[in-house]
């Protein structure tokens, strides 16, 4: 065992390339997750022509530090400018670019940076640790389970709206559900609302939509104030720009202190979420930010909503290492990285599955301190974007609004080599722009669109395997469970909305 | 993007030398015998990671060697392969656009999902063949094909099996077997689960019993011991794991695979078909490939031009027998109409509207803003001028129209000429460098061949 330790040690930390390779990929990382459209997965993907000339541990380093670092990244374009980066930075992008019109885009960003590598690191530990335990726990879950589980992910959603806008939240979502019912259904195979035009088959793809929800409709809010003679409320480039780095980054260790219930929570969340294939960083971000709203009283303080990101940060980049989980214990992919990780180590003619513990503990440990190297890596050079990024907002908006919807034709184009995808782009940045004024939140209609097509494919299943009886979706305890959690969770949110409008109406009164 | 050694950075260099010589050409200069002088893109009907995208790749970073220019991968995926095909039959025909086919093609048509078939190609060369296997459950009671057939035939409920879609290559593999031994279609309940993976994901959870999908797809838990293959469907024993029975061997005469081929779309001038047929050639056969095929697990099966077309005739009409069978059409009957949740979701939309009465901006406060012509002229003309890029882009090229676009969003906005021109003519260029040289990613290339 320890004959294997020390062999990863020397493979990570003795080489000198390895070294290098952290270095650079961490750039790269950085690099397209800042960029609306390319995701991490896109990263991993582009990157797999090169891993053929690496041996498996630098691969390995390389897809490693890139996601995480992408995954960090994703949040720069989603403080600045409220456009998500990466699925994973959806959840909370409105609440963060509300702080970014207070001048708090820095402080956090630095918080946002500080907690990806704590959830980074502590995922890590739970990868090392509890690996083989949790995947057995993983491996009960089957498609009723995740049923139920989908449909909490969705009710986060809503737990994450305050107050009067909670109906909104939900309207929001069963737009987003409706939306990715568009296209060929998985189950049934057959087109639905499609009016017979073949690029629509595939379905509303949800990056596109959500660069345009996000983005363009920002851009369009914009032009409008711009137009009418109005001041932004609140200038994106002045506030803390003067505080130099360091402070801020004292001060995010402080809050992290003083929040470390809160950031082992939504590590443990993220990496639970994220061992669950079909469930990843995006969906571990909503669930932590819900969790963290709830457990804070008073949700519309500033303080309390920037330590609520900071949760979600924590539990996205957990998720990460909880995607390896079932994937080095049982091959199965826990994510769509590590889906292209298995061709990756196939392709060095290492089979990931239970024998890998007992071939090649040494590329196991290497993978462990790998993660925590990454994690490490990525605080000067996070340091280092998060301060670039502050000086390319400081463009004046005549110029910087143009290019945005270039970034984000370019993105959405990218992903698919689609003139559709950008066409989407565009009615979906229309729709965002109407919701805006009507103060419908964008958030809710991604994770609608994300969740929508399995939340129908696995009722569909459950359904088929139980022959169309309903009691099929309750009759394995775990099922059950998961569901009585749901419904709870359903009756909550109804107990408190009817709670609120009667405290409404009598203060109202 | 530095860190791979100098055959990438030669890479590098050689494709920023083709672009920059590319500038300066007219599209009518291209010659047949200089062909192809621009990147050459291989549609992947399937997502990043899998098999077929895991094949694309590795014939792209071969055929790149082989051709002088970038081959780049895209995953147009959706629709169970419908998109992808269909965009490799409809791409134009400058033989710049290769398909990597896979087996869907000899059955999306007969589901009636798409008017695709065989012959909307010129078909280069068949690569591989992977054959369906039987898994189950390590702690299952069943040892044999044999065994799980008689098991099938004495059930009273039924067996709920998977492997990947409904109306899939293994749906239909396992189908056409027990139809092919008489046993009860009701004797199964194919669960539509997407792709092998989670179908495996969900043997192991219990929730299904037994898995239909190729060896390669099960390897991990195979070695692992967590499954148990009963047999493969085919005539040879698979080379990768040359431990298990063929069905033939248990004395059940059925085969059947999915394959993976590369096509061009019809049209494509002789020359052309020629110079990527030999190229393909070249790659198929060297070692490199074989190598890593084999380390994949995937079977090499090479058949080209004329012979393969004659062999994707062949398994169309195969699949048409078992597909149009009316057993096969009943097992694909879902429990919920595909209507079911779109209406469930607008009743859901309509009865929170109403129950909850939310106020929306009041509205006269709304028609006040929006008749407020001077703030919403500008987001309207935005749109317009990114319609016309949508519509124009294809065409003029990806470097031109945003160019165009830049310049005349920033001419709103009321920016200065020289910062307009500075603005213009360096981010366009850096942008375009970036995705199409440094990241790979195709961006439309368009009459200035940029």
């Amino acid at each position: 065992m320890s004959d294997a330790l020390l062999q990863a040690l020397a493979d990570v930390t003795g080489r000198l390339d390895i070294w290098f390779i952290v270095l650079a990929s961490a750039c790269y990382g950085v690099f397209v997750g800042a960029v609306p459209g390319l995701t991490a997965t896109m990263a991993v993907a582009l990157f797999v022509p090169i891993a053929y000339w690496m041996d498996p541990v630098g691969a390995l380093a390389a897809i490693v530090t890139m996601v995480a670092c992408a995954i960090f990244s994703g949040d720069l374009p989603t403080v600045f400018l409220r456009i998500p980066g990466t699925p994973a930075s959806a959840a909370y992008a409105e609440d963060a670019y509300r702080l970014t019109r207070q001048g708090k885009a820095q402080r956090l960003l630095c918080l946002a940076l500080t907690s990806s590598i704590a959830g980074g690191i502590i995922g890590a530990f739970l990868l090392m640790l509890l690996g083989s335990q949790l995947a057995r726990v993983a491996r009960m879950f089957s498609v009723t389970e995740y049923f139920w589980l989908y449909l909490l992910g969705l009710s986060c959603a809503v737990l994450v709206s305050s107050g009067g806008s909670r109906v909104k939240a939900v309207l929001a979502l069963v737009l987003g559900l409706l939306l990715s019912t568009v296209g060929l259904s998985a189950v049934h195979i057959e087109p639905r609302f499609t009016f017979g035009i073949p690029a629509l088959y595939q379905g509303i793809s949800f990056i596109p939509a959500m660069i345009g929800l996000f983005g363009l409709a920002e851009v369009f809010s914009n032009l409008c104030e711009m137009s009418a003679g109005e001041t932004p409320g609140g200038d994106v480039s002045t506030g803390d720009m003067a505080d130099e780095n360091w402070s801020l980054v004292r001060d995010a260790q402080d809050r992290m202190v003083r929040n470390s219930g809160g950031v082992g929570r939504s590590s443990l969340l993220g990496v639970l979420i994220g061992m669950l294939p079909g469930a990843g960083a995006d969906i571990a971000a909503w669930v932590a930010l819900a969790a963290s709203k709830r457990s804070r009283p008073n949700e519309d303080n500033d303080e309390q909503l920037m330590q609520s990101i900071a949760d979600a940060t924590t539990a996205n980049s957990a998720a990460l290492a909880g995607g390896w989980i079932p994937t080095l214990v049982f091959g199965i992919p826990g994510d769509s990285v590590t889906a292209i990780v298995i061709g990756v180590l196939l392709m060095k003619n290492v089979t990931p599955g239970p024998v890998i513990f007992e071939e090649q503990p040494a590329l196991v440990y290497s993978i462990y301190l790998i993660f925590i190297l990454a994690n490490l890596v990525m605080f000067p050079i996070g340091l280092l974007a998060i301060r670039l990024g502050a000086r390319i907002v400081r463009i004046p908006r005549q110029i910087l609004l143009p290019l945005i919807v270039l970034f984000c034709i370019t993105g959405s184009y990218a992903l698919n080599s689609s003139m559709f995808d950008v066409t989407t782009m565009l009615l979906m940045g229309v729709l965002g722009f109407v919701l805006n004024r009507w103060g419908v939140p964008p958030g809710p209609v991604v994770l609608g669109l994300v969740l929508g097509g399995p939340l129908e494919e696995r009722l569909i299943q459950s359904l088929s395997a139980s022959e169309g009886s309903l009691s099929g979706l309750v009759s394995r305890p775990l099922s059950l469970g998961l569901a009585m959690v749901t419904g709870l969770v359903f009756l909550g949110i109804v107990m408190s909305e009817i709670r609120d409008r009667r405290n409404g109406r009598i203060v109202g009164r | 993007m530095y860190f791979s050694g100098a055959s990438r950075q030669m890479g590098i260099i050689c494709r920023l030398a083709v672009c920059f010589l590319l500038m300066g050409l007219v599209p009518g200069c291209d010659r047949s015998s200089d062909w192809p002088v621009r990147p050459v893109t291989l549609v992947c009907p399937w997502s990043a990671g899998g098999g077929t995208d895991r094949v694309s790749r590795q014939i792209a970073i071969q055929l790149e060697s082989e051709l002088g220019v970038p081959v780049n991968v895209i995953n147009a995926t959706g629709g169970g392969g419908v998109t992808g095909h269909t965009r490799g039959a409809i791409a134009a025909a400058d033989g710049y656009t290769l398909l990597m086919a896979t087996v869907e093609l000899n059955m999306l048509h007969w589901r009636g999902l798409c008017p695709i078939t065989p012959e909307s190609y010129r078909p280069l060369a068949k690569l591989n063949e992977d054959s369906a296997a039987i898994f189950v459950r390590a702690d299952a009671p069943w040892q044999t094909i044999q065994e799980l057939e008689t098991a099938l035939r004495e059930t009273t409920s039924s067996v709920p099996v998977s492997g990947s879609a409904a109306g899939s290559i293994w749906h239909l593999a396992l189908a056409g077997w027990l139809m092919e031994r008489d046993v009860a279609a009701d004797a199964t309940n194919w669960i539509s689960i997407n792709g092998s993976a989670p179908a495996l994901q969900e043997l192991l959870a219990g929730g299904i019993e037994v898995v239909c999908c190729s060896i390669p797809e099960a390897a991990a838990l195979l070695q692992g011991r967590e499954v148990r293959c009963l047999g493969v469907m085919s005539r040879e024993r698979c080379p990768a794991a040359p431990e298990i029975p063929t069905f033939v061997e248990q004395g059940v005469e059925w085969s059947v695979g999915g394959w993976r081929g590369l096509m061009y779309p019809p049209g494509v001038p002789e020359d052309r078909v020629e110079v990527m047929s030999a190229a393909i050639r070249r790659v198929a056969e060297s070692a490199e490939f074989t190598q890593f095929m084999d380390d994949a697990g995937f079977n090499i099966s090479l058949v080209y031009g004329q012979d393969f077309a004659e062999f994707l005739a062949e398994a169309d009409a195969g699949f048409g027998a078992i597909l149009t069978q009316p057993a096969m059409q009943q097992q694909q009957q879902a429990p919920l109409s595909p209507w079911f949740v779109p209406v469930l979701l607008i009743g859901i939309g309509v009865v929170v509207l109403g129950v909850s009465g939310v106020k929306w901006p009041a509205a006269a406060d709304v028609s006040a803003k929006s008749s407020n012509s001077q703030s919403l002229r500008m987001p309207l003309i935005f749109c317009g001028s990114i319609v016309l890029y949508i519509l124009s882009c294809q065409t003029v090229g990806y470097v031109i129209s945003s160019m165009a676009l830049l310049a005349v969003q920033f001419r709103l906005l009321r920016v200065g000429l020289f910062r307009l021109v500075l603005f213009v003519v360096l981010a366009v260029p850096a942008l375009y460098q970036v995705f199409s040289v440094v990241l790979g990613v195709p961006l439309p290339w368009g009459m200035l061949g940029w």
